[in-house]
């Protein structure tokens, strides 16, 4: 199968480098336009996870990675295409580690001006047979109603309806100058007829597909008819066209027009616009050129109106056009927040039918919970080990910091939020928020080769402390009864690798000394993980989406504002007055002494 | 831009290194010739310099001193002092390196030299695609096997573009190059130490407004260019479009109004509305020294695929209203033919603007042919 067959049968998911969303954004409207889901899988961009772009009348999320290796394997299947929309001091490489990335890709399109030369020639030596790059330079490659990739055919829908976009055609249009395609597939809507593809060479030096390589595509495509091609002075890639219409290879009509003949007005040769369009040989200019052309069959009228004029002449379009309001399109306007829902309104929880309670799902709180903050349902033992997590860590006594705030501040006299909050604010790396740290320590470890051992020193070394190991209490030889009772869970897995790390890393600590031992924090994290990945087959992507939202401090969290919320009715109902610290509780440095 | 010619001293230091022993003279820094033979020349990219008489050889200091001073009255400013090599013609060799698609083709001749272009049929071509060529290509052509690969090292490493030595002498294996002319891929200026936009070779002395719009252009990614053609021209060009503008410029030329064209230049890739203002701006002043009878701007491009009409004719009209009176009263028109993303508002804008100053030519979109504006414009200062 063609490139362009393959096109037409669907394989149009693109990947696109770079920030350009007003590119992107047409793309989309062009696929909306032609009834198709949209193309773009993704973005590599390094500041953001998600861009928001409209769909039709709809918003819709694209999802960004920071490089083509994070792309995840739900989405790799679908990328056949690569838009390169970096400079040109980086194209070369992003483009080689896309390719490297997804082999079986069908090409790409390369935006910049001025990529180096070397790079380009580069780039047409490795990749320049196996796939089809539109570019250096140029605006890209256009397969009405199927593809549109770049700012070929324009980035408006007004623009994209004008030209016939979203209906397939037969005639080819070829051109070296971004500029001049699109005004060749306006005039060639304008004439009647509609395009089968174009594809913009670009303006520089040494295009990857080049001038012959698109026109034998034109050749070999069962749907294209006849060739449009807009050529400038400069270079001698018509003289390829003149080779293959001499040998016979290329039979279907070809209209041509070759800008330039004003560079006859100066003493001198200039430098036109593109890096090409510049005579420096002999048989360069516009007219050899077009002379050529003309003589070796091809249709090359003189001036620009005779050649649209002759556009008329090509073969007929069949024509299908579907009218679209492209008003939807205009009247859009941007969110400014995006989320999504979190709890199912229309779904009422029936707890009593009958006059009797209707038996509910066992630790079904725990479950809802899950559901709302990961949007999905989950396992019994999900459940049930989260269950476990919310009563151990319900409360535990009012001599910890967060009790002992929410205590202070409603004896201040404030209200329930006030205190609940001054209780919740202290929440943090010495209390309570050390369970997303050893999450993330315990994913950092698992998914790397390192040994426990040198995963200590490089944090040792880093001057961190290791959340999820330690206690006051505990040590080696009096063990965290609560530890063990969490630890339970690891029998009802296959396997358990974070949990498995975290005991190497105690290993390695209670080996300088007996009170660094897995604490409740750190098992809870490690078990979670290897329960989240096996019993909710979450991938590493997944899971690290979860530490990077820090979903493991809610675990934390939720119970313990219960805890909080008893602690604040006890003062209440108490009522002792506003809280003072007895002098002999408090220290007060001697200034005067300590200066002697 | 993108391929520049740099300075014969710069090309040198970049090929043989520490060991060319050339010095760079520039006017109104103390020129002065130390002891020994040289050979003194002007370094300014000028072809066949001993035909134009540019070249000293092997004379006493006061003489060179002389002979460069009576350059800098022909309006050169820089100089390259090399050391004397004493050779025979014969010993002369022609050698061209050049970037193409399939690799590096090179062109060489064993002799010949100087006089290449008497003999074009001497040259031999070669194509190195990659460095697993360069052995068999020494051989055939008898060149040292070292240098040749040292020099398509250099040639790949410093982002060259072209390479001429003409002659390249060869004498008891050592390897001389007499004169040097390099295109430097200006697309490497980010990947190279070796050579800056010091050493290019400006090729004539450029129009004030031109060197503005360069420097304009050097601060965004969009492309600004412009020629100035005949400072008293009557048809003057705002054209958009690499592609676009070529066309439009075409037409003066078959309509028989090339001569009258006052510049040439575009702008694209999406400038915003201050950068587009700036360019305007340029052509607008041009416009008003010119002391043609008639005068007529041709504001016109084809259908844009994402610069934004209405945001670049917001940038025309700020820099018109400036001049609107001057204009006026020079009774200039105004022709536009222009599409792409928001091409009915900006064509609404530009219309208005327009009529209410009385300089309305004519105003098109892309329902009209490209060359419209300029017919209509052509008509105008034919009148």
């Amino acid at each position: 199968m063609t490139t362009l067959e393959r096109i037409r049968n669907g394989e149009t998911g693109i990947l696109v480098i770079g920030n350009h969303p007003g590119i992107v954004q047409s793309i989309l409207d062009f696929d909306h336009l032609a009834g198709k889901p949209a193309s773009i899988v993704c973005i590599i961009a390094s500041t953001r996870k998600a861009q928001k772009f409209f769909f039709g009348p709809k918003e819709i999320l694209i999802p960004c990675y920071r490089s083509v290796a994070d792309v995840p394997q739900k989405d790799t299947s679908r990328v056949k295409w690569m838009l390169n929309m970096q400079s040109g001091r980086r194209v070369y490489e992003s483009t080689v580690v896309f390719f490297q990335r997804f082999p079986e890709a069908l090409g790409g399109h390369l935006f910049a001006e001025n990529i180096p030369e070397i790079h380009a020639t580069e780039l047409v030596k490795t990749h320049g047979q196996k796939y089809v790059i539109a570019g250096p330079s140029g605006v890209g490659l256009l397969v009405p109603g199927h593809m549109k990739l770049g700012a070929i055919g324009g980035i408006g829908a007004a623009q994209l309806v004008q030209g016939k976009l979203t209906t397939p055609g037969n005639i080819a249009v070829v051109s070296t100058s971004g500029g001049m395609t699109n005004e060749l597939i306006t005039a060639v809507a304008g004439a009647g007829k509609r395009v089968s593809f174009s594809l913009c060479i670009g303006g520089d030096r040494f295009p990857v597909t080049s001038l012959s390589d698109v026109l034998l595509m034109a050749q070999n495509d069962a749907n294209t008819e006849g060739i449009v091609y807009f050529g400038e002075l400069g270079g001698v890639d018509e003289y390829e066209i003149v080779e293959l219409l001499k040998q016979g290879k290329l039979t279907k009509p070809i209209l041509c027009y070759i800008a330039g003949v004003i560079d006859e007005a100066f003493d001198e040769h200039m430098q036109f616009g593109h890096a090409k369009a510049l005579v420096a040989h002999l048989g360069e200019s516009a007219r050899e050129k077009r002379e050529a052309l003309a003589s070796a069959g091809a249709i090359a009228p003189e001036t620009f109106p005779q050649f649209l004029a002759a556009m008329r002449g090509l073969p007929e379009s069949p024509r299908g056009d579907t009218v679209s309001d492209i008003n939807v399109y205009m009247q859009r306007a941007s969110s400014i927040l995006s989320t999504r829902h979190i709890v199912d309104l229309d779904a009422v929880p029936e707890f009593v039918k009958n006059g009797a309670l209707v038996p509910q799902e066992q630790n079904g709180f725990a479950a809802a919970t899950l559901k709302a903050l990961i949007g999905r349902d989950v396992s019994d033992v999900t459940a049930a080990f989260v269950e476990n997590i919310f009563e151990l860590l319900m409360d535990h006594g009012g001599h910890v910091s967060g009790a002992v705030n929410t205590m202070i501040t409603a004896r201040a006299g404030k209200d329930m939020v006030s205190s609940l909050a001054a209780g919740l604010l202290t929440i943090g790396p010495r209390f309570g928020g050390a369970v997303n740290e050893a999450a993330r320590a315990w994913y950092e470890g698992a998914a790397s080769k390192v040994s426990a051992k040198e995963f200590v020193e490089n944090k040792t070394k880093e001057g961190k402390l290791l959340a999820g190991i330690g206690h006051r209490k505990y040590r080696v030889g009096i063990p965290d009864p609560r530890v063990a009772a969490l630890a339970e869970f690891t029998k009802l897995l296959s396997a358990h690798p974070h949990y498995d790390f975290a005991r190497a890393i105690e290993g390695v600590t209670t080996g300088k000394n007996g009170n660094l031992i897995l604490n409740v924090d750190g098992v809870m994290a490690a078990v979670l993980l290897d329960i989240l990945a096996e019993k909710e087959e979450m991938d590493t992507a997944a899971l690290r989406e979860l530490v990077d939202t820090e979903f493991f401090n809610a675990l934390f969290i939720i119970p313990r504002s219960v805890g909080f919320i008893a602690h604040f009715m006890e003062q209440k109902k108490n009522d002792e007055g506003l809280f003072r610290l007895p002098d002999e509780l408090l220290f007060e440095r001697d200034e005067d002494r300590d200066a002697e | 831009m993108s391929r520049v010619k740099i300075s014969e001293y710069r090309a040198k230091k970049i090929l043989v290194g520490d060991a060319y022993k050339g010095i760079q003279l520039r006017s109104g820094s103390g020129m002065q010739i130390p002891k020994g033979e040289w050979v003194a020349k002007v370094d300014q990219g000028v072809k066949k310099r001993f035909k134009q008489g540019l070249v000293s050889v092997n004379k006493p200091a006061d003489e060179m001193l002389v002979a460069i001073r009576s350059w800098e009255e022909r309006g050169f400013s820089q100089f390259l002092l090399e050391p004397f090599l004493v050779h025979d013609a014969s010993e002369e060799q022609y050698f061209a390196l050049e970037r193409v698609r399939e690799g590096i083709r090179m062109l060489h001749t064993k002799d010949g030299g100087v006089d290449i272009e008497a003999h074009p049929e001497a040259v031999q071509t070669y194509v190195i695609k990659s460095d697993a060529d360069i052995t068999s290509i020494a051989a055939q052509s008898g060149l040292p096997e070292t240098f040749l690969r040292t020099v398509v090292d250099s040639f790949n490493n410093n982002f060259l573009a072209f390479l001429e030595i003409n002659p390249l002498v060869i004498k008891d294996g050592e390897v001389h190059l007499l004169d040097a002319a390099v295109l430097v891929d200006s697309a490497g200026s980010f990947f190279v130490h070796s050579w800056g936009e010091d050493d290019f070779i400006k090729a004539k002395a450029k129009h004030a407004a031109e060197e503005r719009v360069e420097a304009l252009a050097a601060t965004t990614p969009a492309s600004l260019k412009l020629s100035v053609i005949d400072p008293n021209g009557a048809l003057f060009f705002l054209l958009s479009g690499g592609g676009g503008s070529i066309v439009i410029a075409d037409e003066a030329e078959l309509e028989g109004a090339g001569k009258r064209m006052a510049n040439y230049g575009e702008y694209s890739g999406g400038p915003t509305r201050e950068e587009t203002y700036l360019y305007a701006k340029e052509i607008i002043s041009l416009m008003q020294a010119s002391k043609s009878q008639k005068k007529a701007l041709v504001i016109a491009g084809g259908v844009a695929n994402f610069t934004d009409v209405k945001k670049t004719f917001l940038g025309i009209i700020d820099a018109l209203q400036e001049s609107a009176d001057a204009l006026r009263s020079a009774s200039v028109k105004v022709f536009v033919r222009r599409g792409g993303p928001n091409e009915a508002q900006g064509l609404t804008l530009m219309q208005a603007f327009l009529e209410k100053e009385q300089l309305l030519g004519s105003v098109h979109g892309s329902d009209a042919v490209i060359t419209t504006a300029v017919e209509e414009a052509i008509a105008y200062i034919n009148v």
